[in-house]
């Protein structure tokens, strides 16, 4: 008689459930959780470590359609998520084996020109920046025309015209932006919204929309002489280094206001259109600066004056020009309740300047006409989870809609994407769809570091010396040689858990972790009879289980319910031996009970 | 917890089902000398019932340990002493009688002076294969370094040992189930311990470290047999052979009822 359906007891469900519930086997590596276009770092990292370079382009080209862009300007936060940099403060240089790999092993023949077939809904883009590019990829390789409008005469928005020269050169945004021509995606260069085209007629004419034009309004701060001739913004002022490599009026020595990465950039710009002096200063202190490490240490070695806790009070002038700035010691940025409202010391100085450039944070302008509301920093109001607008067709993505990183207005730019693709479709914006894919998460990966984990350190790409890179615009980073690009790779820690499965020989031969091998029983109910029957029960799994999961539980205690359903015997044919060696052992032929010792008042039997 | 004797007490001997297989001579061996020292002393040879149980035959297997529990209460015994570790969780859960270890024993009553420091001269370097039924068992583990040791053995531990042992194979019923899974599991094992020669303390966990590739002797050869020295094979595995392991329990049975006439 064969096997009945197997009813499995309440307890063997709930420990499956639970199992199934908390087992951590299918958790994202951090840096992967992190990275909120899912690139799936520790794979490709592993295999650039096995100088497996195809392989490894095809795993980020799978996610990234900039890898060598990316590689060097990334503001990689999945590195801030290494477990390397949380253990040892070394993460692994991740953007740079990016890089690396990508100028070795990236090939026009591995890009993937597939579109699907033509759906007749045009898309108008504007904004030619990581977000518009990255939706118009996506909504071209679902059939629909898309044309990309931008103001600029080039592609690449911010990267083009913010992020210096010496981090990213040009050609390499053009030979990366050029997958978009070959997918067929028109591109109207030199035209503006808002001016050149209404953003009323872009609607009239297009079946959908997506506003991608960044936030490229500087922000000026308040204080006397800031109208001042010789006064920027640092998007004025990276902008017209980046198209024209110099600035109209003389430049020679620069005040830089801000502490951030883009302050970074403005000052070492200053140096490649001749500046003899630069200096910056920022209310936040040296150790609180939000500029990268690496930002603040190359810009000190090419001699920017750091000026860190000084905020600026007033620009001095002569006859509407720029003569120097007075600067004031800061006491505290913050007041009691956590409130903006800075306050100084009494310490003063005054440093002369021609130049002054606030890089003290970017707006988003209006091109809309007011049809799509503005939030804080003038960000457009939409629904975070789908990017859509108050009007149908409507969407943002980018800086527009809040992203601060370029990988981050990528994510962006595909989740407007997918909601655009949906609206054409007429399908709903939100029914099945992951939102939790769409941009980075917490991973729920919680597992203690191998006990023979050493603090090897990391590796520093190349750099050309400070005195040299500082007068020119040609690359500053040299990146690794493939030697390094190995030997930093293999520091990976390969971050998973899967620590039962390194224990457990049997699990291997089911699945790859206990919630892959559980999964079937905790939703349907069912499992095959050879995966209970072949746990040793010997519970290693648990021990090893920074969650002690019952595996054990469910293997052992589920053949009483395979026995139930089976007329009382085992389902497995090899345990007829068992059921006759059962028998000889309980048998009187092989069995006996006898009294020794001084045996007293007992009789054998 | 420690154990008290308490000579006023009777006392039982499980012989087990696999050990009288391997080897009833350090069964029979283990019984005279219990016997010796236990005033009111019992023997029962019986299987426990643990692989019905394993196998998800619940009834069956309370069937099963109610006919040795009747054995057990029909002989008077006080307490038991087992010397399988599988027997001694199957008694912990089932049997109302307190039941101890043979290997926690010994170290209390001590063993016979003529086998004291026998293996002084012996070259050989073991490491111990825990059962994992019993890894949380210190005392129980503890006595078995305690019993090389009183025997002039030296031994090395194994990163996998203790708490951290890994089953040898056998346990869940395996075997029968899915062999391939079993071997490799067995392989594993022996690749995890660091030393070719091997102790065991369950007949089963022997047969398994043997055909992993090993070379394994099962403590009561140790105690009641030849010194072992390097170049000393290990006894065959008799567990793999079913007809020598019934023949074997008969024997057993045979010798017990002589023993203790
Ligand atoms: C100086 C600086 C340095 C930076 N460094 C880094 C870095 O190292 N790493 C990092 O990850 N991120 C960096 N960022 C941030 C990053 O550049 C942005 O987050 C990213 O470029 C935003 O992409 P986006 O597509 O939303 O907009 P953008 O890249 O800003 O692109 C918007 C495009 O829209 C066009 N546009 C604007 N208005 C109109 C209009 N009315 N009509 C038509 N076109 C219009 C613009 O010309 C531009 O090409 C930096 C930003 C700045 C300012």
């Amino acid at each position: 008689m064969g096997l009945n359906r197997v009813i499995f007891s309440d307890s063997v469900l709930n420990d499956a459930k639970k199992i199934v519930s908390e087992c951590m086997g299918l958790e994202d590596a951090y840096c992967k959780s992190r990275c909120p276009m899912g690139t799936d770092v520790k794979k490709y990292i592993n295999l650039i470590a096995q100088k497996r370079y195809d392989e490894a382009i095809k795993v980020i080209r799978e996610k990234l359609f900039l890898p060598q862009t990316l590689g060097r300007i990334c503001a990689h936060p999945c590195e801030k998520e290494c477990r390397r940099g949380k253990e040892f403060n070394q993460p692994l240089a991740i953007a740079a084996l990016k890089r690396f790999v990508a100028e070795k092993a990236d090939k026009e023949e591995f890009w993937d020109l597939k579109v699907d077939s033509d759906t007749g809904k045009k898309v108008a883009i504007i904004g030619a920046g990581p977000a518009g590019a990255q939706a118009a990829i996506d909504l071209r390789k679902r059939g629909h025309s898309v044309t990309i409008f931008d103001k600029l005469n080039v592609v690449g928005g911010m990267m083009r015209v913010g992020i210096p020269e010496y981090r990213l050169p040009r050609h390499i945004i053009d030979y990366e932006y050029s997958y978009l021509y070959k997918l067929g995606i028109e591109f109207k260069l030199g035209v503006e919204i808002g001016k050149d085209i209404k953003f009323k007629d872009l609607l009239e004419n297009y079946d959908a929309v997506l506003i991608a034009h960044g936030a490229h309004k500087g922000n000026i701060i308040p204080i006397p002489g800031n109208t001042a001739e010789g006064v920027y913004t640092a998007v004025d002022y990276l902008k017209e280094i980046s198209l024209t490599r110099k600035i109209s009026k003389p430049v020679k020595k620069v005040m830089v206001i801000g502490g951030g990465d883009v302050a970074m950039d403005c000052a070492r710009s200053s140096w490649r259109i001749g500046a003899e002096e630069v200096y910056q200063c920022s209310l936040e202190g040296f150790d609180s600066l939000p500029a990268s490490k690496e930002e603040v240490k190359e810009a000190i070695e090419e001699g920017v004056i750091f000026n860190a806790g000084w905020g600026p009070v007033e620009i001095l002038e002569e006859n509407g020009k720029v003569v120097g700035i007075k600067i004031k010691k800061v006491k505290s940025i913050f007041d009691e309740k956590g409130q903006f409202n800075p306050q100084y010391e009494e310490e003063t100085k005054v440093i002369q300047v021609d130049t002054i450039v606030m890089a003290t944070g970017q707006l988003v302008e209006d091109i809309t006409d007011g049809l799509i509301p503005q939030t804080s920093g003038g960000r457009y109001v939409v629904d975070k989870n789908t990017l859509a607008t108050n009007i149908d067709k409507v969407f943002v993505a980018g800086d527009a809609a809040g992203s601060r990183i370029v990988v981050e207005a990528m994510a962006l730019g595909r989740k407007a994407a997918i909601s655009i693709d949906r609206f054409l479709n007429n399908k709903s914006l939100t029914e099945d769809r992951d939102f939790e894919k769409e941009w980075f998460h917490e991973t729920k990966l919680d597992i203690p570091l191998p006990e023979d984990v050493e603090d090897i350190p990391r590796l520093s790409p190349n750099m050309r010396p400070a005195e040299e890179r500082k007068r020119d615009f040609n690359e500053v980073d040299l990146g690794f040689t493939e030697e390094q690009a190995v030997k930093e790779a293999s520091r990976c820690l390969k971050c998973e858990c899967k620590l039962c499965m390194k224990e457990c020989i049997m699990m291997n031969e089911f699945g790859s972790c206990p919630k892959e091998i559980l999964e079937p029983l905790a939703k349907h109910g069912t499992m095959e009879p050879i995966i209970a029957y072949s746990c040793n029960g010997c519970d290693n799994c648990t021990i090893v289980c920074p969650k002690q999961l019952p595996m054990k539980n469910v293997f052992i205690s589920s053949r009483k319910d395979f026995v139930k359903a089976n007329n009382g015997e085992s389902p497995i044919k090899g345990h007829a031996a068992i059921k006759m060696h059962q028998l000889l052992g309980f048998s009187k032929l092989f069995t006996i009970k006898v009294r020794g010792g001084k045996k007293n008042d007992y009789k054998d039997r | 917890m420690t154990i008290k004797i308490d000579k006023n007490k009777c006392y039982g001997f499980m012989a087990g089902c696999s050990l009288p297989s391997y080897s009833p001579y350090g069964v029979i061996k283990t019984i005279e000398y219990l016997n010796s020292i236990f005033p009111n002393f019992a023997v029962i040879q019986k299987c426990c019932g643990k692989p019905t149980k394993a196998i998800g035959q619940y009834e069956l297997f309370k069937e099963r340990f109610q006919s040795l529990q009747k054995d057990i209460d029909d002989l008077k015994i006080d307490e038991m002493i087992v010397a399988c570790q599988s027997c001694k969780v199957t008694f912990d859960e089932a049997s109302p009688t307190p039941t101890h270890s043979l290997w926690e024993i010994f170290p209390i009553i001590g063993l016979p002076q003529e086998v004291r420091g026998k293996a002084k001269n012996s070259d050989v370097v073991f490491t111990i294969h825990d059962s994992c039924s019993t890894r949380y068992m210190k005392e129980l583990q503890d006595g078995i370094r305690w019993i090389l040791e009183e025997l002039g053995y030296k031994y090395i531990e194994s990163k996998y040992s203790r708490e951290k042992t890994r089953c040898c194979g056998f346990g869940g019923m395996v075997v029968p189930a899915n062999p391939e899974v079993a071997k490799k599991v067995m392989k594993r094992r022996v690749e995890t311990l660091d030393s070719e020669y091997v102790v065991t303390y369950c007949a089963a966990c022997r047969s398994s470290i043997l055909q992993g590739g090993a070379k394994a002797w099962h403590i009561l050869d140790l105690i009641w047999g030849p010194v072992v020295y390097s170049n000393n094979l290990p006894p065959s595995d008799v567990l793999a052979s079913p007809i020598k392991a019934w023949i074997n329990r008969y024997k057993a049975k045979m010798g017990i009822k002589n023993a203790l006439k």
